[in-house]
């Protein structure tokens, strides 16, 4: 019987009356029963499958299906919590429409084929370009979402095994700007702090991240603080009110692009009036000038090569002159007197000081640049390394570092921090591979964007794209997703669900996700966490590691993968090998068992919270203090960045008058291929909306709900405004949410980069907005 | 059933945890015992909380049902569907338009084309503003059920509200069960609600906990807080 609600309190009203007449039996009987429910289900631990805060969840399973999950009481990071696309994660992977057979297109539409049909293809595509054309012909997109096998075996097999540096992750196109700044200020990847500082520190300065919606979590235990604390201030910096401006104590609105401004500002105010710390900077701190006018890599083959030069504490002292309040507020909109505020609550000795980030920093055309520049005000004012206060960039999916960063899946990376034009890196990695090192390509394979024109180009022919939907999330769309179509090129794509990627391909293999796997996921913090397989995949799908294993064997690479045993754990334990020693150190692979994850560097089973820091890091030696041991180069210390503001790409004018920032909501995760399948978030939040500032609407004659035509130079999507909802974009801007496949929203992005991290400017670009 | 942590919450509610499971379980056989499914119609028109939610701008229920001429228009002028007319199950009500929010909300259109099209007056020509209308308040009836309340980072009633930050906002308070996160608890507010009910349709649960209720009646005293 369907209960209605009217139904259900009247009937809820009907029965008090029989409360007092021995419902005790009855209420008796119901705890009975559901104890009888509970029954039969196992429970796991695994990391939570969506974002990168890396929440632990315990998942039910009854009769080889996944019944129930939970947060994880134990789990360090949510303590039991999640937000609601974790509480629905039970049903992610029961879409009606999972893939469970491998599917090869026939014309226009896709024939159902047994595996050995459909990797015999696949083999036979690899090998015929491969002969023709060089191994550089073909390539692999993978993901943040990959286990740490997945991507360990699809780097060997390409980098190693078909002799190719043509992998790249989705990670490119949201944290590669992060990773550039990591190493070139502290020599390795990956944050000093951890989640603990969330709760130590007193001052938290958010950069364009919407923790609210994107790090649901983790802002909980952030709001957390202020509520415990009186002292501690959120500061959000950003161009659009969002659910965390809502929670802050400050807004500082910018327009967009001018952060890069900001920053020196903030950094020009701190070293003018001499708040910096001296000692730090003496004892931890070298400073560098790059190249500048640096481009945006909007032509093909664009090539950049920056060209590091040192310079003097006096030299950056010049640099920054410039930047007075005064000048700062005249590019950037924020007032002189915040700008010195800003500095003020930065440099303050008794404030305890963090600075957080994600999208707005990393998608950005001088992204290494702004990650930088963050990082000097940390480094100028002592800031860093000890706990309470430190730099964290967010990360936005599970194993971003995990995988994408710590494996290397880049097309210029290896394992640990290591990179392709290195040789000691390859000659290393080629011995724990059991390669020869020439087998390795010195020169870095092309980045996410150029991959995909040189898929339209022609040099890449054969592409597999595992774990993720690049043709709905890759900015300035219509190029590449022309570009799959063209003739004499084979799309693989290997996923769960049909997506806009899958409708592309020449072959689709149905895959096995989270725990119908073995997997290991790394999260924001460092945190390395393991799950076992817990039920089987539906069908015939299988297991993204045994794809990539299977078509190493059909190209004559099955030697890479003779492991004996268990390959997770093979896997794991080849793996290691790159990390000891390295102050990346990771556990034998029995002790993630047990454990809620451990964060790296782990030496003798001891987790490390805080990097670089003396009694923390073990690699740090007794009365060191801090030691940036990592950077070699610069003498174990850290460097503080002579940066500029240059403009973005595309600045709104005349004809397309507003800027275009896409991003996420708290009810859908990236592409919605999974969050979609879940019936209550769907209807939670059902499709893309445009937001609008209500003085632009009024001005263009748009109200609330009216359908509105956003139109770029790249290409034009219709759907229904919103004004004063959830996010509130300055004037001058609108934003739309890109999870909805329905609306191609990325295609109106311009595929402009930044030229150090290759990471496209997802941000900012020109658009104009109409009454549809 | 397990006894939860998060059972504290439920001392401070007038509806107790146990009260509200036994009510749950004991109203199927009561309904099914007294005449089943007609019963239950009948119950659902003629009792005394009974509610229909009416399009924006509908007069107070007895004035609304003397004004209502039936007709059906502001149904028809609905760009959502959102506007039924009710069948004989409504009793005295029977023809008159009426809202199913979990179906269908209000999506408070600018220019209120039901209003508009109401021939009679019923719904009411003064009202300009959507945002004034006041069709009924929302009211979280499941605390114990609500998953922002438990700690998790839902809040898609607050995030969908139109008149978010006014009609509902978040108190966020310590969390004791983990010591470390907020809980962020939706709060409606009853002079800001207009009762469109796009809580009610989006709440992630099976049974709705956040529903759209007849507003109470104002109380008046003398405090100014």
């Amino acid at each position: 019987m369907e209960w209605t609600r009217r139904r259900f309190l009247k009937a809820s009203a009907a029965a008090a009356a029989f409360a007092a007449a021995g419902a005790m039996h009855l209420g008796k009987r119901f705890a009975d029963e559901a104890e009888a429910a509970e029954k039969g289900i196992t429970w796991g631990k695994a990391p939570c499958r969506f974002c990168g805060v890396g929440c632990g969840v315990l998942v039910g399973v009854r009769d080889g299906r996944i019944v129930a999950t939970k947060g994880d009481p134990a789990a360090p990071v949510n303590k039991g919590l999640n937000c609601i696309k974790g509480y629905f994660l039970s049903k992610v992977l029961y879409g009606r429409d999972r893939l469970t057979k491998p599917l090869i297109r026939k014309g226009n539409r896709f024939v159902e084929a047994s595996w050995e049909e459909a990797m015999g293809l696949v083999a036979a595509k690899f090998k015929e370009s491969i002969d023709k054309h060089g191994p550089d012909s073909v390539a692999i997109f993978g993901s943040g979402q990959w286990t740490v096998f997945e991507g360990y075996a699809a780097a060997k097999l390409f980098k190693g095994g078909i002799g190719t540096n043509n992998i790249e992750p989705n990670a490119r196109f949201c944290m590669a700007s992060a990773v550039a700044a990591f190493m070139n200020t502290f020599g390795s990847d990956e944050p000093m702090g951890c989640y603990d500082d969330l709760e130590l520190g007193d001052t938290y300065f958010l950069w364009g991240a919407n923790m609210a919606e994107a790090h649901p979590v983790l802002f909980s235990r952030l709001v957390d603080n202020k509520l415990k604390n009186p002292r501690v201030k959120i500061i959000d910096l950003g161009t659009r009110r969002t659910r965390t401006t809502q929670m802050a104590d400050m807004f500082v609105p910018f327009r967009p692009q001018t952060d890069l401004a900001l920053l020196n500002g903030i950094a020009h105010v701190i070293v003018r009036d001499k708040l910096y710390d001296e000692n730090f900077i003496k004892n931890h701190v070298v400073f560098k000038k790059g190249k500048e006018n640096i481009g945006y890599g909007l032509e093909d083959k664009f090539k950049f090569d920056d060209e590091p030069k040192a310079i003097t504490f006096e030299e950056y002292r010049e640099y920054l002159k410039p930047y007075t309040p005064e000048h700062v507020e005249k590019i950037s909109g924020v007032p002189a007197k915040t700008v010195v505020e800003l500095a003020r609550m930065y440099s303050d000795r008794k404030r305890k000081v963090n600075t957080l980030w994600t999208m707005g920093f990393n998608q950005h055309s001088r992204g290494t640049w702004v990650n930088n520049l963050a990082y000097n005000l940390h480094l100028l004012t002592g800031k860093i390394g000890r706990p309470g206060e430190n730099p964290l960039s967010l990360t936005g999916q599970p194993s971003a570092c995990g995988t994408a960063r710590e494996v290397g899946t880049f097309s210029h990376r290896l394992p640990a921090d290591m990179v392709v034009n290195n040789p000691e890196h390859r000659e290393k990695t080629a011995s724990i591979w059991g390669v020869p090192a020439a087998k390795i390509p010195a020169k870095p394979g092309p980045h996410a964007t150029e991959m995909f024109k040189a898929l339209d180009r022609g040099d890449i022919r054969v592409m597999w794209i595992q774990v993720t939907n690049p043709f709905q999330s890759a900015p300035n769309l219509s190029r590449y997703r022309k570009a799959a179509r063209k003739d004499g090129r084979f799309i693989v794509v290997s996923d769960i669900y049909p997506t806009r990627s899958t409708e592309l391909a020449d072959v689709i293999l149905p895959s096995a996700s989270w725990v119908e796997k073995e997997g290991v996921f790394g999260n924001t913090e460092r945190r390395t966490q393991h799950w076992f397989k817990m039920v089987n995949p539906p069908g015939e799908a299988r297991n993204d590691l045994t794809q990539t294993i299977d078509l190493a064997r059909r190209l004559g690479h099955g030697n890479l993968f003779n492991y004996q045993g268990s390959t997770e754990k093979a896997i794991w334990e080849e793996y290691r090998q790159f990390t000891t020693g390295t102050g990346k150190d990771l556990a034998p692979y029995e002790t993630y068992f047990k454990v809620r994850g451990l964060r790296w560097p782990v030496i003798n089973g001891r987790e490390t919270l805080w990097r670089y820091s003396e009694g923390h890091d073990p690699y740090v030696k007794k009365g060191e203090g801090i030691k940036f041991y990592k950077n070699k180069a610069a003498g174990g210390k850290a460097i503080i960045w002579a940066r500029p503001y240059e403009p973005p790409a595309e600045s709104p004018d005349r004809h397309y008058p507003f800027w275009l920032s896409t991003g996420r909501v708290l009810e859908h995760w990236h592409t919605a291929t999974m969050t979609g399948r879940v019936p209550e978030l769907k209807r939670a939040y059902p499709s893309a909306v445009v937001e609008i500032h209500p003085d632009d609407a009024k001005r263009l004659g748009i109200r609330n709900r009216d359908k509105v035509r956003v139109t770029s130079r790249r290409g034009t999507v219709v759907l229904p405004c919103e004004l004063n909802g959830r996010g509130k974009p300055e004037r001058g801007s609108v934003f739309i949410a890109f999870f909805d496949e329905t609306k191609l929203v990325n295609e109106l992005c311009i595929d402009a980069y930044c030229p150090i991290s290759k990471e496209p400017d997802y941000k900012k670009c020109a658009v104009k907005v109409e009454k549809a | 059933m397990k006894k939860e942590p998060a059972d504290t919450e439920a001392k401070q509610t007038c509806l107790s945890r146990r009260g509200f499971l036994k009510a749950g379980a004991l109203a199927p056989l009561a309904l099914f015992t007294t005449g089943g499914i007609f019963s239950c119609l009948l119950l659902r028109s003629s009792g005394a909380g009974a509610f229909l939610l009416r399009p924006p701008g509908a007069a107070e229920e007895s004035k609304f049902l003397g004004s209502c001429v039936k007709c059906g228009r502001c149904a028809q002028a609905c760009p959502y569907g959102a506007v039924k007319m009710a069948g004989a199950e409504a009793g005295a009500a029977i023809g008159t338009p009426y809202i199913v929010p979990r179906e269908t909300p209000c999506y408070l259109c600018p220019d209120l084309p039901c209003v508009k099209a109401c021939p009679s007056g019923a719904l009411d020509p003064k009202l300009q503003d959507p945002e004034k209308a006041r069709m009924g308040t929302a009211v979280i009836v499941d605390r114990e059920n609500c998953l922002s309340i438990r700690g998790l980072r839902c809040e898609v009633c607050y995030r969908n509200c139109p008149l978010i930050d006014k009609a509902i906002t978040i108190e966020p308070r310590h969390n004791p069960r983990t010591g470390e996160h907020s809980i962020m608890e939706p709060v409606v507010h009853r002079d800001k609600c207009t009762g469109c009910g796009i809580c009610e349709k989006t709440c992630v649960r099976d049974k709705p906990v956040i529903v759209v209720m007849k507003t109470p009646p104002r109380q008046r005293d003398y405090y100014d807080f």
